[in-house]
């Protein structure tokens, strides 16, 4: 074996506890990222079998052809087929059997009267399919259903409601419709498909609850005769379409499906990890370095020793970077176990904390493998390269130096270096916040930022410390004065292990601004938009819910108390040859619940051919009042409008608003999103709210709240993604911390000698914890206020460059008790992570240490 | 054995027995000493390699428990302390000198004096310390950093601590063994002085005759025992007494 492996592996055996910290960071890093790839490709496949279970039977699905996509929605709408069609379908040589698929969102209301499912996965109506082929769903008790009013609810769905065959309950389509469930149903062996709820009923209740007029379908799903392929049926089923419809193969349908899953949600969510292994790795790569320039530095005797015998530069440098390379690769391999196991466990979990995740074999493929393998190892090295240098840079003669105080972090070099680098971060925000709004611009700045911070570390490390730790002196007595000067000995090294926890309170903090501020924005919206005195909503996420029932607002004005309902629908048509998101209203009394800011033209006779748009969108499409665009919907028909307003505020109404009349004709499933009322002079909020409540219960019990409930209401989903912000930032922290509590270690064992000295003297076992304690918690709190800083910043810059890059008015908020959290919770844990090292020294036999040589 | 003169003891062992390891590989570090270091004197522990003359002295101020036998530190019984206890009577009634890294880099020199004392958080006498800083010769160097004094001066502010909290006894482990024959000689001055002009106890332990000879006493130990002892030493006789250990071994 060769000489430099030989001592290196030596070494490592000697003194494996000084990289356990090492091992850790690198393991946890890797375990993440591994993790997250596994994850990402375990989840794309089993949405893969998943969709290909549903259209399993199917060898065909019949379609309109164009879809119309709003900007920000998943999947187009699409014109519906006439359900006549599929008698025709059948009959065609190759073809078995045909079905007419008609779906909408419709939403069951459980036995405790709350709504089930909506977090996220769809909420699904449709008609029970006989044809046993072309059902994705078994009956598993019970029966189809054959009257109107009964329904079959899969039976993950029945379980999540507490409802049983022969139960009636409500089905919001969004229109209340009382229901009888007959059957329970299982899709592909399982209580659903994923966490969808779906609700069957008989082909007449379908046509008539799910669709504007009876006869039309989604889709016609077609399965092939025996012999047939999906390809040949398709081929032979083209010359029956109709114009404007098309035919597509079973796969293909199921690839589609799988395509919007994965190419939306779950590319966001891997990238979205992805992102927080990312910060975890970068914490690591601090306290990596840190523990092997501390190794090196612990063992300039020895490597001086070396090379006075006649080691080389190069050997002494190969020695420590072999050394780095063995931890990185156990590490890393770790990791990767880890990664998989963390893969497996969560899917396990998400499904029982309510994530919508299919389940099925974990897909390991080869690049989750190399990927943190190599990146682990890169790392790692990485960190220890300049370490290693400078171990092969030691004098032969470097002399039995006692542990001196170093103040070298604070070099003139460094100190220019950074303040160039800081100019430069502010000039680059400066610009993409105020002079020419550019996330991109702004995200350079922070980056330099970031840059800046960790060079100028060193130099503020000592001010910082000295100033953090004023009181300690006065509050602790010499023990503080110790802790104080221990943590100033070495400026570079605690701000290089301050660095490491800077960057997760950064992280912590930026988000934590970013969320406050999109709160604050909200809240604004809500209060400068909304003229409302209490607003009705169904609160649900992504794809779930069915939307509040069109007739709601009209039976609201019908009350005494109130003056004006106006409920907010949705349509979708495209203007100018764009998708865009239309809003469906009463533009009369538009105004009376919203403010609208400046309106030019009127709304109030918009009538069957009038659009009214916001002054940007009319700005960005050359429209003025008298202008006239083009809508063409998804039934395919086009007409022209006439701009008769043009307004200013978009926030709550959206960008285009058409009558009720006008999209009649085109008209799918109808739902409002939002039904805004204003009460009669007199009328008091909470008379006023238990009236509309009275009445909506009648639609399916939607949320009924005051203008100051909704604007809170509607921040909720914030808190709870800034929640598992928070659980993915942990690990970036835990690593930081780790990295601490291994400089500590690394610390105490420098200082044996003088440990023993001041045990020797009289110092307590509790002083000396303390001493150490304290130490950790200067340094913890140096990392943390520097955070802190970096991330109230980049969260101002982000906030200002998203405002200023948007259409969309942010607020900056600073969340103060919020942020005074983050820095209490820092500095406990920099104190929790000195108990260990803390405990370490204070084992330490006097004697030893003071006879050590 | 000569007898022990009457007067009252600063620090003393009886019966001490200190064995190190277990089994075959035991080694009898101190095999039955009896001494008394007397209050106001300064004694000098000599002995070769081996002797067990710095096993005694860790044991005698309370750094290390005897296996058997007892310490005294004027009226405490060493062995009935516990860690905290032990800690306590260091930090109060003993004073330390060692052979090297005796100071704590990250403090000033003034700091370093009084540690004992700020460890306590008692603040102390402070003519007495002042007066101190003048007879180690350190009153222009008192906000400096150990690492910018020479090693004799390092260890005369050494010197200095170990008398700052008045202790009743100052241990002092070859204080001159890193040191050139002249700062060596100034340090040895320094603890005479401290004696006989301070009616302070001084108990060193060294190989150097010529250290030796600065004490009122010298004891002699071999293998674990306690073998001799001399009254107002000079280095020759210590020598020629030193050279009777090795011819005998």
């Amino acid at each position: 074996m060769n000489a430099a492996l030989r001592l290196s592996l030596a070494s490592l055996r000697a003194h494996r506890r000084r990289f356990a910290g090492t091992f850790l960071a690198v393991f946890l890093g890797v375990a993440f990222l591994a993790g997250t790839l596994v994850m990402g490709d375990t989840l794309r496949a089993s949405f893969g079998s998943m969709f290909g279970e549903a259209t399993g039977g199917t060898d065909a699905v019949v379609r309109g052809a164009d879809a119309i996509t709003a900007p920000g929605e998943a999947q187009g709408v699409r014109r519906p087929v006439d359900v006549s069609l599929a008698r025709t379908l059948a009959r065609i040589p190759g073809a078995a059997a045909a079905a007419p698929d008609i779906q909408g969102a419709g939403r069951l209301v459980g036995a405790d009267g709350t709504p089930v499912g909506g977090q996220g996965p769809p909420t699904l109506a449709g008609n029970w399919i006989t044809d046993v082929r072309l059902n994705p769903y078994r009956i598993a008790e019970g029966r189809a259903p054959a009257r109107p009013g009964e329904v079959v609810v899969n039976r993950g769905a029945a379980r999540q409601g507490g409802l049983r065959i022969g139960d009636t309950t409500t089905l919001r389509t969004p229109d209340p419709v009382r229901v009888t469930i007959v059957g329970l149903a299982t899709f592909g062996g399982q209580d659903g498909m994923a966490q969808v709820t779906f609700t069957g009923m008989t082909q007449a209740d379908a046509e008539k609850y799910l669709t504007a007029r009876p006869g039309r379908a989604a889709s016609i799903q077609v399965r092939a005769a025996a012999g047939v392929s999906q390809r040949e049926l398709v081929r032979r089923l083209a010359p029956a379409l109709p114009e404007g419809v098309e035919a597509i193969t079973g796969r293909q349908a199921a690839r589609e499906n799988t395509d919007l899953i994965s190419g939306r949600f779950l590319t966001l969510f891997t990238t979205f990890l992805l992102v927080f292994s990312g910060v975890a790795l970068l914490v690591a790569t601090f306290s990596i370095h840190n523990t092997f320039a501390i190794v090196v530095a612990q063992r300039t005797r020895e490597n001086a020793l070396l090379r006075a015998l006649g080691a080389t530069r190069r050997q002494i440098t190969a020695t420590a970077l072999a050394e780095a390379g063995a931890v990185a690769l156990t590490a890393s391999l770790a990791g990767l176990a880890g990664g998989i196991g963390v893969a497996a466990g969560l899917q396990a979990l998400f499904p029982a904390i309510g994530f919508p995740f299919p389940d099925g074999a974990l897909v390991i493929k080869t690049l989750s493998l190399v990927l943190p393998l190599a990146v682990g190892i890169l790392v790692c090295l990485g960190s220890a390269l300049l370490p290693a240098l400078r171990a092969g840079r030691t004098a032969p003669l470097a002399a039995l130096r006692e542990t001196a105080v170093d103040t070298s972090g604070a070099s003139r070099a460094r100190a220019l270096a950074g303040a160039a680098l800081a100019l430069g971060s502010l000039a680059a925000t400066l610009t993409g916040v105020l002079v020419s709004p550019s996330l991109r611009t702004a995200g350079a700045g922070a980056l330099l930022a970031l840059a800046a911070f960790v060079v100028l570390g060193p130099v503020a490390a000592t001010t910082a410390v000295r100033l953090l730790g004023g009181p300690l002196d006065r509050l602790r007595g010499v023990t503080g004065a110790l802790a104080r000067r221990n943590a100033l000995r070495s400026p570079k090294r605690t701000a290089a292990t301050a660095s490491a926890l800077m960057i997760g309170v950064a992280v912590v903090s930026l988000f934590t601004v970013f969320a406050a501020s999109l709160k604050a924005t909200m809240d604004q919206t809500v209060s400068r938009s909304f003229a409302g005195d209490i607003a009705v909503s169904t609160p649900s996420y992504g794809a779930g819910g069915s939307g509040l029932s069109p007739r709601l607002a009209p039976a609201l004005r019908r009350l005494p108390e109130v003056e004006t309902a106006v409920g907010l629908g949705r349509g979708v048509a495209e203007v100018n040859g764009d998708g865009r998101a239309l809003t469906v209203t009463d533009p009369a009394a538009l105004a009376r619940a919203f403010d609208l800011g400046t309106v030019s033209g009127s709304l109030r006779d918009l009538g069957d051919d009038g659009i009214a748009l916001t002054r940007t969108e009319a700005g960005r499409r050359h429209l003025r009042p008298g202008g006239r665009a083009r809508l063409t919907f998804a039934d395919g028909r086009t007409d022209t409008f006439t701009v008769r307003a043009v307004y200013d505020r978009s926030e709550l109404v959206g960008d285009y608003v058409i009558t009720r009349s006008a999209w009649a004709p085109h008209r799918t499933q109808d739902a409002d999103r939002l039904v805004a009322v204003t009460l009669r002079p007199g009328v008091g909020a909470d008379a006023g709210r238990a009236a509309v409540r009275r009445v909506a219960a009648r639609y399916g019990h939607p949320e009924v709240q005051t203008r100051e409930a909704y604007a809170r209401s509607s921040a909720g989903g914030i808190d709870m993604m800034l929640s598992l912000v928070y659980a993915l930032l942990a690990l970036a922290v835990v690593i930081a911390l780790l990295g601490i509590a291994n400089t500590l270690t690394l610390a105490v064992h420098e200082r044996t000698r003088e440990l023993g000295l001041l045990r020797a003297v009289g110092q307590t076992r509790a002083q000396l914890r303390a001493m150490v304690r304290w130490e950790s918690v200067l340094v913890a709190a140096f990392g943390t206020l520097g955070g802190l800083g970096l991330g109230a910043f980049l969260g101002w810059v982000l906030v200002k460059a998203s405002d200023g890059a948007s259409d969309t008015a942010f607020a900056f908020a600073l969340p103060p008790v919020r942020l005074a959290v983050v820095a209490l919770a820092g500095v406990l844990a920099g104190a929790l992570a000195g108990l260990r090292p803390a405990r370490r020294a204070a084992r330490l036999d006097v004697l030893r240490a003071v006879a050590t040589e | 054995m000569t007898t022990t003169t009457p007067e009252r003891a600063a620090a003393r062992v009886a019966d001490a027995v200190k064995v190190y390891g277990s089994g075959d590989t035991a080694v009898r570090a101190l095999d039955g000493v009896d001494v008394t270091f007397p209050a106001g004197r300064f004694t000098a522990i000599m002995g070769p390699s081996g002797s067990g003359k710095s096993t005694l002295m860790h044991c005698a101020a309370g750094l290390d428990t005897l296996t058997s036998g007892s310490a005294h530190i004027g009226d405490t019984e060493l062995g009935a302390l516990d860690d905290r206890r032990l800690t306590l009577l260091r930090r109060d009634r003993v004073g330390f000198v060692f052979q090297a890294f005796n100071l704590v880099p990250t403090l000033t020199v003034a700091e370093n004096i009084t540690l004992p004392l700020d460890l306590a958080g008692r603040a102390g006498d402070r003519e007495w310390i002042d007066a101190l800083v003048d007879i180690v010769g350190l009153r222009d160097r008192l906000r400096h950093r150990p690492s910018e004094l020479s090693g004799g001066q390092q260890q005369r502010v050494a010197v200095a601590r170990a008398f700052a909290g008045r202790p009743d006894v100052v241990f002092a482990d070859e204080p001159t063994g890193n040191l050139d024959s002249r700062s060596g000689a100034e340090v040895l001055g320094l603890l005479g002085r401290a004696v006989r002009q301070t009616a302070r106890t001084v108990v060193m332990v060294t190989h150097d005759p010529v250290a030796a000879a600065h004490a009122d006493e010298v004891l002699f130990l071999a293998d674990g025992r306690l073998a001799d002892r001399m009254p107002a030493p000079t280095a020759d006789k210590v020598l020629d007494r030193m050279k009777a250990f090795e011819v005998r071994s």
